[in-house]
């Protein structure tokens, strides 16, 4: 047996364990073809096919399955052979085309109404979209800041938050900006300025809560700052 | 396999053709919603406003500014028909608010206005309708339970816009955005659980709730029904106030000599403190903000006193500005 039968026979093997990939299928069935032209000169018990059946037949005694010598290979093909090839006539054609068309309309109809539900959600989730690129409105910028306080007006409570955020651009902490829109030369004491507006934004806030209907909201807008925490 | 097996079925002219019909119906159906429906979505707000006075409940909600989360408790009961409330923070420091004893009848400005009311100031009705446009903008969820969105949008600069989520079975808020002029949310009030059952009704008040002192709901700013709104008597007087915002409280001066006013358009509030003491003497005029809260303070020199003027409140920087500049001594007024 020479070193090509062998290899065969061993791939042959590979195959029928299912263990064999598509470029050796190929070869297997080249060599196997060969074999056939061969088979009337050479030993024939060696060739591919022989070898195929032998195994097939082996595989089947060894499970206890009826073992049949009979070789159905050359009528199947002969079978084949016979049978006239499929025509695509011109109706189908025309349908499977209207076919790819629809599907390709429907996928860009998803597409374009998917598309238009993303880029213009319904306004509560629009929000948390946007959230995260909220921006203090350029009028409110308008006056250029004369006396811009280092650590930033607010209440002493927040005081805690700002240290700990730092200059944190994507954790925005509530740090009120005091703005002096003219530069004078008055004295004035800060830790004064910051309590009465303190005190200030809290009472609009109490007020704000009888005077307007957003209920509980103003509660949450300006917090109790602790120097006026038993006043009113 | 599987792909196969589906492009096949949606070859099949007759499921094909059904798809797309039930794709185009699918498209119709979500087409605009038609401005028809700004009068129900006002409809909307006014239960609203009833809603968040008459309604017990409890919950948990949170407010936030700029990436910045609190979570705040409250608990709103109706008893004998007066409110009590209390509202606990529930990070950082440890902050709790009671009120009781407003009268569920107390009906203030702004609740008329939300309630529909035109409200005769200065000369002129206010009327919630004439400075905002309401759209219903569809159905969400919001903690736990289905609501109806309504944007709120105003028709001029002057004031912010909103987004409320009003909960469909009660009528509750249980969410607001406000809008900035180009339509950006500032900040976020949302709910997370709350709770409408009958245990309410006996839920044991809390000890503070029935003894602290210094808590009982000023009554003095309710209207009755068709109230013309009475200017105050006070030096100040504003020469121009934005439309639609009419005096709902004053606060005449208490001992460190400051007077406030607090001016509503229904939803937006704002308030004015004057003040003339030796602490505010020596305060340049500057702007100070707080989240959404803005504050604009000014300085006037009248019959040789110095003033401090402050307008806060959620409304627009220039907003705020102008109302600033136009609270002038009475006086002044009447010489020109």
């Amino acid at each position: 047996m020479s070193d090509q039968k062998e290899r065969l026979a061993e791939s042959l093997s590979a195959l029928m364990d299912g263990e064999t990939s598509e470029i050796e299928l190929h070869r297997i069935l080249k060599e196997v073809g060969i074999d056939q032209d061969q088979e009337t000169t050479e030993n024939s018990a060696q060739s591919g096919r022989r070898v195929w059946q032998r195994y097939h037949m082996i595989s089947a005694s060894m499970a206890g399955e009826p073992v049949s010598k009979i070789d159905y290979s050359a009528a199947i093909s002969a079978a084949i052979d016979q049978e006239g090839a499929h025509r695509v006539s011109m109706l189908n054609n025309l349908m499977s085309s209207t076919g790819r068309f629809a599907i390709a309309a429907s996928v860009a109809l998803v597409a374009i109404f998917g598309v238009q539900q993303l880029n213009a959600p319904d306004p509560a989730s629009a929000d948390v979209i946007k959230f995260a690129e909220m921006d203090i409105e350029s009028t409110e910028r308008s006056t250029g800041p004369a006396i811009q306080f280092p650590s930033g007006f607010q209440p002493s409570i927040q005081a805690r938050t700002v240290s700990a955020g730092g200059n944190n651009k994507t954790s925005q902490h509530l740090v009120p900006v005091v703005q002096v829109r003219k530069s004078e030369q008055r004295q004035f004491s800060e830790t004064e300025l910051r309590q009465y507006m303190d005190d200030i934004m809290l009472k609009h806030s109490n007020n704000a809560a009888l005077n307007s209907n957003q209920g509980m909201l103003p509660f949450a807008r300006v917090t109790k700052g602790e120097a006026d925490s038993n006043k009113e | 396999m599987l792909c196969k097996k589906l492009l096949g079925l949606l070859l099949n002219p007759t499921i094909k053709y059904l798809k797309l019909a039930a794709l185009m119906a699918a498209v119709f159906a979500h087409g605009p919603l038609i401005a028809e429906q700004m009068n129900s979505a006002y409809d909307l707000m006014a239960r609203m406003a009833k809603a968040s006075k008459e309604l017990s409940y409890k919950g948990l909600f949170t407010y936030e500014y700029r990436g910045q989360l609190r979570s705040i408790k409250v608990v709103h009961l109706v008893r004998d028909g007066k409110t009590y409330e209390r509202i606990v923070h529930m990070d950082g420091p440890e902050r709790e608010i009671v009120r009781r004893g407003d009268n569920l009848g107390c009906l203030r400005a702004a609740d008329r206005l939300l309630r529909g009311s035109a409200l005769k100031f200065n000369n002129s009705y206010a009327e919630l309708q004439d400075h905002y446009e309401f759209y219903i903008r569809g159905d969400g969820r919001i903690a736990g339970r289905q609501v109806a969105l309504v944007e709120v949008l105003p028709k001029d600069k002057l004031r912010y816009g909103y987004i409320v989520a009003i909960d469909k079975e009660t009528g509750l808020m249980l969410q607001s955005v406000l809008l900035s002029q180009t339509g950006k949310p500032l900040e976020r009030f949302q709910y997370v659980y709350i709770s409408f059952s009958a245990d309410l009704d006996n839920f044991q008040l809390s000890s503070e709730m029935a003894e602290s002192e210094g808590i009982d709901v000023n009554q003095s700013a309710c209207l009755e029904t068709n109230q013309v709104i009475e200017n105050v008597t006070s030096i100040w007087e504003p020469q121009w106030l934005p439309p639609g915002f009419v005096l709902s409280s004053y606060q005449p001066a208490d001992e460190t000599g400051q007077e406030s006013w607090m001016y509503t358009d229904g939803l937006a509030v704002f308030s004015v403190f004057v003040d003339s003491n030796e602490g505010t003497d020596n305060f340049p005029p500057l702007d100070a903000k707080l989240g959404t809260t803005v504050a604009v303070l000014t300085k006037t020199q009248y019959n040789n006193q110095l003033y401090a003027i402050c307008v806060v409140g959620e409304i627009p920087r220039s907003t705020a500005g102008q109302v600033a500049n136009a609270i002038v001594p009475r006086a002044n007024l009447e010489v020109r």
